[in-house]
């Protein structure tokens, strides 16, 4: 086989590697608000030692884009392959560390009394869970015309968010959740939040890396 | 694209071996105190191209060229033009390093000997200067009269380079200058040629693609005697315009 066709035949590896990477992180995201909803421990926890998996695949993968270098010095199109692989799995590790941290505030709010409705949180995962897969599905596919709206679903993500800081505050007030309830709520739809600005600067890098051209989502 | 000053243009270029076009239509500007690096495939006329700018061509039977080639302003092929003075101007450093069977002292001062000088205060200066400036001097210092052949590829290569800068050129073009040397000897040359483009221009023709990356301030991609593609070597590499383009520097050619 060929060193051009052997490149290739890594690349893809690497792209496979990321995607499916990113589809764990995803999943761990929406878990851990699933644990929430179905006021779940045993599921919460899963995420908490999930997060392990998602640490060794960033390694793996670095390894992995790092000898593709070494070994072939990509250039162009194959370059900005390999290098927005590499901040990819950044972002992907990211998401991770956010659902492990999501699950800890579940396993805190499913130990107290709390109301069952976790509706605005749910509403907000679906948001960035949706966003994270299209991010991934553009890096994949290279179709990058899921990208543009970006910019208008984080907006609504960052509007649940604030609506959801005064829900709580006033639900505090009224006496309906503890102080403590009020600081889970508040953390977990931080860290949604923070997953949406982590998918916007997903789609920004897979719009380089197919367009060469730098875009800013704001 | 802003280039600054341009040193050698050309305009709808073409150039025949005979019935063979080995250049088509090529318009180029060579920016001043830039490196502008050629890349592309065996037989594509980037060496041909480099050739033009100062007729290293007219060596060759049955060449007929067209088109506009200027040197700073003058036309390279206009009927009074000397050859001569055009090599002198526009020095030139090849792929294997052909230092004449002489002392290394000689090959450097052998230009100016040619343009008359004979003063040896003059000579030996100029040597020295020269020498140092291809970073080969601390090298050679206590070497000078021995004889050039018996230099390292690396170390005849840069004494070519100093032979080519004691005559005190504006450009210096350089045909895969690196491509028979070593990676020692080869960081060198690019070290070089970093250096080189304070005072001079620079045109480099290399099938190392890492390596015009790294030297070079502008880059054009010519294939089957075209220019396919040129701009900032950055742009170039991490995202060119042009499909072949791509296709060339990331191997899926063909």
């Amino acid at each position: 086989m060929g060193m051009a066709r052997k490149f290739r035949d890594e690349l893809r590896k690497l792209e496979k590697s990321v995607h499916a990477m990113g589809t764990k992180a995803a999943c761990m995201l929406h878990d851990s608000v699933a644990a929430l909803k179905e006021k779940d421990s045993g599921l919460a926890r899963d995420v908490i030692k999930r997060d392990e998996g998602i640490d060794e695949l960033d390694d793996d993968i670095e390894d992995n884009a790092l000898k593709l270098i070494a070994l072939y010095q990509p250039m162009a199109g194959d370059m900005r392959t390999v290098a927005v692989s590499l901040k990819m799995i950044t972002y992907i590790t990211r998401v991770g560390k956010y659902a492990k941290d999501i699950s800890n505030h579940v396993l805190d709010l499913n130990g107290s009394a709390r109301p069952r409705n976790a509706g605005t949180l749910l509403r907000m995962e679906a948001k960035v869970s949706a966003m994270i897969a299209d991010a991934l599905d553009a890096y994949k596919t290279r179709d990058i015309s899921k990208l543009s709206s970006f910019g208008a679903r984080d907006d609504e993500v960052d509007a649940l968010f604030d609506g959801l800081f005064k829900e709580c505050d006033a639900a505090t007030a009224r006496g309906e959740i503890t102080p403590s309830c009020h600081l889970d709520y508040v953390m977990i739809a931080r860290y949604l939040e923070r997953c949406g600005d982590h998918a916007c600067k997903m789609a920004e890098k897979v719009h380089y890396m197919v367009t060469g051209e730098r875009i800013s989502i704001q | 694209m802003r280039m600054g000053e341009i040193v050698m243009r050309c305009k709808g270029l073409n150039l025949w071996y005979g019935k063979n076009q080995a250049l088509k239509d090529i318009s180029l500007e060579v920016p001043k105190n830039k490196v502008t690096a050629l890349i592309g495939p065996s037989g594509c006329g980037k060496s041909t191209l480099i050739r033009v700018f100062n007729r290293m061509n007219d060596l060759v039977d049955g060449v007929r060229i067209t088109g506009e080639a200027t040197f700073c302003g003058c036309d390279i092929y206009a009927p009074g033009a000397d050859p001569t003075e055009i090599r002198t101007r526009i020095g030139m450093i090849f792929q294997k390093p052909n230092p004449f069977p002489m002392s290394v002292y000689e090959n450097v001062a052998y230009g100016l000997r040619v343009h008359g000088e004979r003063d040896r205060k003059n000579l030996d200066r100029a040597v020295e200067e020269s020498l140092k400036a291809a970073a080969l001097w601390d090298e050679v210092k206590d070497r000078l009269s021995e004889q050039a052949g018996g230099l390292s590829g690396g170390q005849q290569q840069r004494l070519c380079v100093a032979r080519a800068l004691a005559v005190q050129p504006e450009v210096i073009l350089m045909d895969e200058p690196t491509s028979a040397l070593d990676p020692i000897a080869t960081s060198k040359i690019e070290d070089l040629v970093y250096q080189l483009k304070k005072k001079y221009t620079v045109v480099i023709v290399t099938h190392n693609m890492q390596q015009a990356a790294r030297v070079s301030d502008y880059t054009g991609f010519m294939y089957l005697g075209k220019l396919v593609e040129f701009g900032e070597t950055g742009h170039l590499f991490k995202a060119p315009k042009e499909e072949l383009t791509e296709r060339y520097i990331t191997g899926t050619f063909g």
